[in-house]
């Protein structure tokens, strides 16, 4: 419990650091709530002219990004710290870390508090609303009892995705490209249902890297597209599973590059 | 309190080209150079003692802190502080340690200097009545009152400084270590550093490990110096016996009423500076040194007016072995 106390301490501790910052603080949370929007928007002119991809409405899709960003918003909350964690290497910040009679990962998940988590969550609640609304989703208590389940799932698949790409920095030092790469250029291929690429991708998508469990295979259980099954139904309801699965693996992994950094001192 | 025993750490770094098309041939090699950062460090640290850990840069001094203090696990040998092993109950032994880095803060730099004390009061645990004790005690002391509701990144470096201090004290740990805390202030700031550093070790009996290039802090403060060179140490001993060790170093500084030609007749002593009538004298390498005899000779030979004996200062003795003008007797670790 006292445990608890302080992570919460330093995470109160690093959005007053943030709000020290007020200007920037409310044009970053404008700013990408604007992106996050006209994202949207752009979908909604796609699907205007298409009406349908291989059986997905708008609403669906609508339903789709809601899913992807809302989760978005929850992970950029817990896991911004890890941003441009390379520099914390290089400058030799990271010390501090170890110093201190806590978890280094945890200090680090708590140390920094990013407005766009705010625009995340907005637009993501938002989207998921009305494309629920749109696509008609019968609530059912199993699916309103899962949807909380989807969320987390969502979060530890990125989160985990985070700490993974972030643990390699032990190694090699500069990874801002492959960070920013693997963190936000990815996520693009999901704002679509992965049924429009060729096998391969979707295998990718479903098994290797496999974000197509943050919205895809959720949203095919939330809007019963019972038609249509990619590799088994099962999956649709894998979504927590797979985030523990992912967590667990980073986890490894970010241990790994601690003892590396503890016997290389780099 | 502190043990090292025969610690070594190597680092294997990638061989870095020349220029930058060499630069570029490095990215695809993977030759690999083995730095040996320490080489086989031992010493033992008493509680309450406070230490000067010494060295030029290179020479291993971060290394070994790092070890000390768990950040880095060492490539052979052992290291104990408090009984507890750093780099393997990396936690624990944080708990029971400050560590002050000279040239990084450990605060929050965009929050006011209170609000950092009350978050390290949170993770160390500390309790009210002992925080508010700790808290009345550093800022009388270091005078941070007026610092307290300004933001860290807007104090000046002897501000923030002081600041470090205090931080790392709050949980009075047991150990204190110290790389650098001096490390550009100017000459008041580090006067009062210095003052706060001696007080701390003697009410609070916190052993304390510096390492600094700034011999004043030595002569100052530490009753005890390790000198490490390219990874070993040089010297273990107290600072005073390495005075005593060079007092042949000792300079004179005599003024003659009449200045003589030469002083053929004090063999024991050279020349090396001379201003007219004032000249600096010191023990010829290889000469006895009683210092009374030589003084009576001096006065008894010439018209002597003025005679005054400086001591060396740790400084000049340091900065002489390194530069290898003096040399230390091969240093065995004993125990």
């Amino acid at each position: 419990m006292g445990t608890i106390k302080i992570y919460w301490a330093l995470a109160m501790a690093s959005m007053r650091a943030r709000l020290q910052y007020k200007a920037s603080f409310f044009v970053l949370v404008f700013a990408v709530t604007l992106f996050y929007a006209a994202q949207l928007a752009s979908l909604f002119v796609v699907m205007s002219s298409f009406k349908q991809i291989n059986g997905w409405h708008t609403g669906d899709m609508a339903f789709l990004f809601g899913l992807l960003t809302f989760s978005l918003g929850v992970t950029t909350l817990l896991f911004n710290g890890l941003q441009n964690f390379d520099a914390l290497l290089i400058n030799g910040e990271f010390d501090r870390t170890l110093v201190r009679p806590l978890n280094p990962l945890a200090q680090l998940m708590f140390s920094r508090f990013e407005a766009s988590t705010v625009a995340h969550s907005v637009i993501g609640a938002a989207a998921l609303y009305y494309g629920a609304k749109m696509s008609g989703i019968v609530w059912t208590p199993q699916k309103a009892a899962s949807l909380p389940f989807v969320i987390v799932g969502g979060v530890l698949i990125q989160g985990g995705i985070r700490i993974f790409v972030n643990a390699v920095a032990f190694w090699t030092l500069r990874n801002a490209a492959i960070v920013h790469t693997v963190v936000f250029s990815g996520r693009e291929f999901v704002v679509y249902p992965i049924t429009i690429y060729n096998a391969g991708v979707r295998f990718f998508l479903t098994f290797v890297f496999p974000i197509a469990f943050i919205n895809f295979y959720p949203a095919q259980f939330f809007l019963d597209k019972t038609g249509e099954t990619l590799f088994h139904p099962a999956l649709r309801s894998l979504t927590p599973a797979v985030g523990l699965l992912v967590i667990t693996i980073s986890l490894y992994a970010w241990k790994a590059g601690i003892d590396h950094y503890q016997s290389s001192g780099s | 309190m502190i043990e090292a025993v025969n610690l070594k750490k190597e680092f294997r770094v990638n061989e870095p080209g020349e220029g930058t098309f060499g630069a570029l041939k490095a990215l695809f090699s993977t030759r690999k150079r083995i730095i040996r950062a320490v080489d086989g460090v031992s010493f033992a640290i008493k509680r309450g003692e406070f230490v000067g850990y010494v060295g030029e840069n290179g020479a291993g001094k971060s290394t070994t802190i790092k070890i000390l203090t768990g950040i880095l696990v060492p490539s052979s040998g052992s290291a104990r502080v408090n009984g507890i092993i750093p780099y393997e109950d990396r936690r624990r032994n944080a708990a029971n340690i400050g560590v002050v880095f000279g040239q990084r803060t450990q605060l929050w730099w965009d929050l006011p200097v209170r609000e950092s004390f009350e978050m390290l009061k949170a993770i160390y645990r500390i309790k009210p009545d002992d925080f508010a004790h700790m808290m009345k005690k550093l800022s009388s002391v270091l005078d941070l009152g007026p610092m307290m509701i300004i933001p860290v990144r807007k104090l000046s470096l002897g501000q923030r400084m002081k600041c470090d201090l205090a931080a790392s004290l709050l949980h009075r740990p047991g150990v204190l270590f110290l790389d650098e805390p001096t490390i550009g202030l100017d000459v008041l700031a580090k006067e009062n550093i210095r003052t706060f550093l001696g007080e701390i070790n003697a009410t609070e009996g916190t052993t304390i490990i510096l390492t600094t290039h700034d011999m004043n802090d030595i002569e100052r403060l530490c009753g005890r110096l390790i000198m490490l060179d390219r990874g070993r140490v040089i010297y273990d001993g107290l600072t005073n016996e390495l005075k005593q060790r060079f007092a042949r170093e000792k300079l004179f500084e005599v003024e003659f009423r009449v200045r003589p030609p030469s002083l053929a007749d004090v063999p024991e002593l050279e020349v090396v500076e001379e201003r007219g009538s004032k000249l600096s004298l010191r023990f010829r390498d290889g000469a006895g040194g009683d210092l009374a005899a030589v003084i009576g000779k001096l006065a008894a030979k010439y018209d002597v007016k003025d005679v005054s004996v400086r001591e060396p200062s740790v400084e000049s003795i340091v900065r002489s072995i390194y530069e290898k003008t003096l040399s230390l007797p091969p240093y065995r670790a004993d125990g």
